[in-house]
């Protein structure tokens, strides 16, 4: 089905590249702002009439570079759809160069970039910034960001106060009381706790907080002070490294460090991750289907933010960070606009497949749809 | 600089200075030009630096510099803890590096044989253009992970003693001041060398010769003539390296932990220094944020700049007095 | 250190003592040369072992594949980075080395110790000492900003931390010219643009080739000023004034914080190849240097 939808909707773009050539230089610029705009919308409404045709019209013609960067958190799902995504069009070359949802974010609004990966919502009083107009949110992928530590134990349960407590250094020993009150079969040892985080800005670390700060925060127990934000004034003595890998490094090295990483470089780094309890009061370890589940709780807005962080539901992972691509509105350039639109539906068609295999979740069907139907919103040309 | 449109033929006072002619004269606007494209850059540097990080200076005052907290959700940024990281890490890089860099100096220039003394200098030469991200990257993966037990024997063994065994404090790490340190260390011995062997060729052979048939051993002649004649450039040597040691980059920021907020002796704990943390945190920065990394930026440009300037100064002054220029 | 010596000294055991001291002492010089020794060996002993494999595994895929767009994919391709080194040092050689040259010709030949000339010499070994993220930032606000990510970005900003480099290196060659030269040219009433570029720049040259390649050599390495300024590609890039770009030392940095075997391999393998070229570029200084002293000595 949603191959059929992608091939339909590739072919009206063919067909439309065709068209634009044939009109030459002549032609006014509001037809071909229309154009693509009845293409998308055939593409998705009614797949079969043009059926027969598209098969023919193989789109082999998609070509272009697209740069992008931004949040470093869905990189590899990104570097998964990009690679295939290539490899069915092989004169098309999209860069990700990651950096962070806000550098994604400037980018954009400098226009430095054609899309940008962002793990949090731009700020109202940032949106006059974005030269190019109204900005498109694209959720792509959820995923369970994981508490992963460094000890001969696996699936050690901490509740959220405890992880607070930890990452403040209010604990800082694993034998500690609180640690083996929520862990009764399990024999602790007597070993220091390192705590590691992020050097660099991070959605990642924005969604971290944002669980400790609903969770833990002055609106629940009132332990966790930090608040939330790309980087918070972590205690003194922790320690930080660059990138998920940078953390994983950390505590893949250390005995007793503690960290949060998103589960692809957890699990490529093979470390022990916490099973983290829920608003529902289970504890659920970080896996695709806990992320799933996380996310089918969420609360959509009507411009497809949301947050999927301490979202209800009995099986729902507490720390799954959501994820989008965003783009401008009116793309004027027509070439670059097709790309970036062909890209998306298949980030959001076929690339939803690729997802489980870099450990990160599809979305929930609904919003799936949701963000398909929005590729129609594009103004291209 | 008035030119002169003169129709004659130039006189030899005027070819010498090079006004004679067309073609004189636009070579020589070229080369003028080239001199202060020197000037125009790091003008315009200072005035952007300047420019873009009145925001957050205004913002903090003089917190900026006298507050440790760096907290971007609160809207507070105090870089003191980060002065701090790069103050100490070099410091440490300086006890390290500069009497191995003298040693190699001495040998080089008073002791080694012709051979010897080529080769030692193409080994140091070698040295300098490694690349510091090489550093960093076998900083982080091979140095930083295998050390710790160095530093745990460290800190077992100066605990308890003063100063000492605050520098090499408990609970020590793999990413800390004292890693960053000897990678800059490693760093900065090949610049130290270079500049004090220049500086210690220059001492005149028949001082030397008057300090060996005085009676004094090699080593007397060494402390005796040697050192003391060319100690304004070893000063204007060693600061040079610190002038690197405090703006590298890229290797600090892999090997030394990130930390925020730490103003500690303990060189065994993780810290963060300003070039680091401009690295690290400038692609996720708000304007505020990003007016704050340049007004940090411009802080290192000043400390760097005082350091350079002092040592330009002193090494030009010892040359003077050798009567180099 | 008092070298006052008595008669007495000169006998006997303290005598003894002293050879003994300046044997020790010498002794304690030639080991800090060895303790230096350590970290080069290791270090460069790493990078061959670790790097070695990727790179010369299924030659020469390394240099001419792309680099994976999957990160943490495993096997070799650094092509464009080490494209984006080659461009980007390049364009900033061809930024800083003419200017750098001609600004120490204007130290050396016209502004010898005026006042502008010594603050010239002075601002210039000033700016040698600006920290390269310093560098980074300034081309990333006056530049980037404006036109975009560019190799050409990263290229200034390396043009501008090997300038004052090449401004001494080549003042300093330009100083060894004997004047006689410079007077036999005159007396035979060449002009003065004539005689800096047909006998003292000649005369020169080599020794000013060494210098700027030691500065090539060091520019190749630098990252910091590279990460705001140049972006990040898979694919090669040759155009280096449009388009993102990356480069050696770009890739090691973004590989280092990896902790999948795959691109912590290609950090090794990108740290083997930037350190021969970097080599490369000191030897055929070096070769520079005797030719420079072999004419000298003729």
């Amino acid at each position: 089905m949603n191959n059929v939808k992608r091939r339909a909707f590739l072919a009206g773009i063919a067909s439309l590249a065709l068209l634009a050539t044939a009109c030459g230089d002549d032609e006014s610029s509001s037809d071909t702002t229309q154009a693509p705009t009845t293409a998308g919308s055939d593409s998705s409404d009614a797949p079969t009439s043009s059926a027969g045709s598209e098969t023919t019209a193989m789109p082999m013609d998609l070509a272009g570079e697209l740069n992008a960067s931004g949040a470093t958190f869905p990189k590899t799902f990104y570097e998964e759809a990009m690679a295939e995504f290539m490899s069915i069009y092989p004169d098309v070359t999209i860069n990700y160069a990651g950096g962070g949802s806000g550098k994604g974010k400037q980018d954009l609004a400098d226009q430095v970039v054609d899309w940008a990966g962002t793990d949090s919502t731009i700020k109202d009083e940032d949106l006059p910034g974005f030269k190019g107009g109204d900005v498109l949110y694209f959720p792509t992928v959820v995923a369970p960001i994981t508490v992963s530590y460094n000890l001969d134990i696996e699936g050690l349960q901490l509740t959220p106060d405890t992880i607070a407590k930890i990452f403040l250094r209010q604990i800082t020993n694993w034998n500690d009381p609180e640690i083996a009150a929520e862990n009764p079969d399990v024999t602790l040892p007597d070993q220091a706790i390192v705590v590691a985080h992020r050097s660099d800005g991070s959605g990642t670390t924005k969604n971290f907080t944002t669980f400790l700060d609903r969770a833990a925060g002055p609106d629940a127990s009132g332990i966790w002070t930090l608040g939330a934000g790309d980087t918070v004034e972590w205690p003194a003595d922790t320690q930080a490294g660059e990138g998920n890998g940078g953390v994983a490094q950390i505590i893949t090295s250390t005995v007793g460090a503690i960290g949060y990483v998103d589960l692809s470089d957890a699990t490529d780094a093979g470390l022990n991750m916490a099973l983290v309890q829920n608003s529902s009061g289970n504890y659920v370890g970080p896996t695709v289907e806990g992320a799933s589940a996380a996310a089918g709780g969420a609360e959509i807005n009507d411009n497809l933010t949301y947050s999927a962080i301490w979202a209800d539901g009995a099986d729902a992972y507490p720390i799954t960070a959501q994820t989008w691509i965003i783009v401008y509105k009116v793309q004027p350039d027509a070439e670059k606009g097709m790309l970036i639109k062909a890209f998306l539906e298949y980030v959001l068609t076929d690339g939803q497949d690729l997802a489980g295999s870099v450990s990160f979740a599809p979305l929930p069907a609904e919003l799936q749809q949701m963000a398909i139907d929005q590729l129609d919103q594009l103004e291209i040309g | 600089m008035s030119v002169t449109t003169t129709s004659h033929t130039p006189t030899l006072q005027e070819r010498l200075r090079g006004k004679g002619g067309h073609a004189d004269r636009s070579f020589r606007g070229v080369v003028y030009v080239s001199g202060f494209v020197v000037l125009a850059v790091l003008a315009l540097i200072a005035l952007t630096m300047f420019d873009k990080s009145r925001a957050a200076l205004s913002h903090m005052g003089l917190d900026f510099f006298t507050s440790k907290r760096w907290n971007p959700p609160g809207e507070q940024y105090g870089v003191l803890s980060y002065i701090w990281g790069t103050v100490y890490t070099s410091v440490i890089a300086l006890v390290l590096a500069v009497p191995v860099s003298l040693g190699i100096a001495i040998y080089i220039t008073q002791v080694a044989p012709n051979w010897l003394r080529k080769v030692m200098t193409y080994v140091i030469d070698l040295l300098a253009v490694v690349p510091s991200v090489v550093f960093g990257l076998w900083g982080i993966l091979v140095f930083a992970p295998h050390v710790l037990g160095f530093y745990k024997w460290l800190s077992r063994t100066f605990d308890g003693w003063p100063v000492l065994g605050n520098i090499f404090g408990p609970n020590p790490q793999g990413r800390t001041f004292f890693t960053a340190g000897i990678i800059l260390a490693i760093m900065i011995i090949p610049i130290i060398v270079s500049i004090s062997r220049e500086v210690m060729e220059t001492t005149p052979q028949t001082e030397k010769e008057a300090a060996l048939g005085l009676g004094a051993t090699k080593w007397e002649m060494i402390t005796g003539a040697v050192l003391p004649h060319s100690r304004g450039g070893l000063v204007g040597a060693v600061m040079l390296g610190l002038g690197r040691a405090m703006g590298e980059t890229i290797a600090v920021a892999l090997v030394i932990g990130s930390a925020t907020g730490q103003i500690t002796l303990n060189a065994l704990t993780s810290g963060n220094s300003m070039p680091a943390v401009i690295t690290a945190e400038w692609g996720e920065a708000d304007t505020l944020k990003k007016s704050a990394l340049i007004a940090m930026a411009m802080t290192l440009f000043v400390m760097t700049i005082v350091v350079n300037m002092t040592a330009t100064a002193v090494v030009n002054r010892s040359q003077k007095r050798m009567g180099v220029r | 250190m008092s070298t006052v010596l008595t008669a007495a000294d000169l006998r006997g055991s303290r005598r003894t003592w002293r050879v003994i001291k300046s044997k020790l002492m010498i002794g304690l010089t030639l080991l800090s040369f060895i303790v230096v020794l350590i970290p080069l060996v290791t270090v460069i002993g790493t990078v061959i072992a670790k790097g070695a494999g990727i790179v010369f595994r299924d030659f020469p895929a390394w240099f001419t594949t792309d680099i994976p767009v999957r990160t943490r994919a495993e096997g070799p391709g650094m092509g464009p980075a080490i494209i984006g080194t080659i461009v980007i040092t390049a364009a900033a050689s061809a930024l800083a080395i003419p200017i750098g040259i001609l600004a120490a010709v204007y130290l050396n030949e016209y502004g010898r110790n005026s006042r502008t000339a010594r603050t010239v010499r002075f601002l210039s070994n000033v700016m040698s000492g600006v920290p390269s993220i310093v560098m980074g930032l300034f081309i990333y606000v006056v530049y980037t900003l404006r036109f975009g990510l560019s190799g050409f970005a990263g290229s200034i900003a390396l043009a501008c931390l090997m300038l004052p480099v090449v401004i001494r290196s080549s003042e300093e060659m330009l100083r060894l010219v004997p004047n006689h030269l410079r007077e036999a040219s005159f007396a035979l009433g060449t002009r003065k643009s004539r005689t800096i570029l047909s006998v003292v720049l000649p005369s020169a040259l080599p020794g000013i080739v060494s210098g700027s390649l030691l500065a090539v050599a060091r520019a190749a390495g630098e990252t910091a000023p590279l990460l705001f300024t140049i972006g990040i590609v898979t694919k090669g890039n040759w155009d280096v004034f449009s388009g993102p770009n990356t480069a050696l030392s770009a890739q090691i940095f973004r590989n280092a914080s990896a902790v999948q075997a795959g691109p912590q391999e290609r950090g090794w393998g990108a740290a083997l190849t930037l350190v021969a070229i970097a080599f490369l570029f000191t030897v055929l200084a070096r070769l520079a240097t005797s030719l420079y002293q072999r004419r000298q000595a003729r």
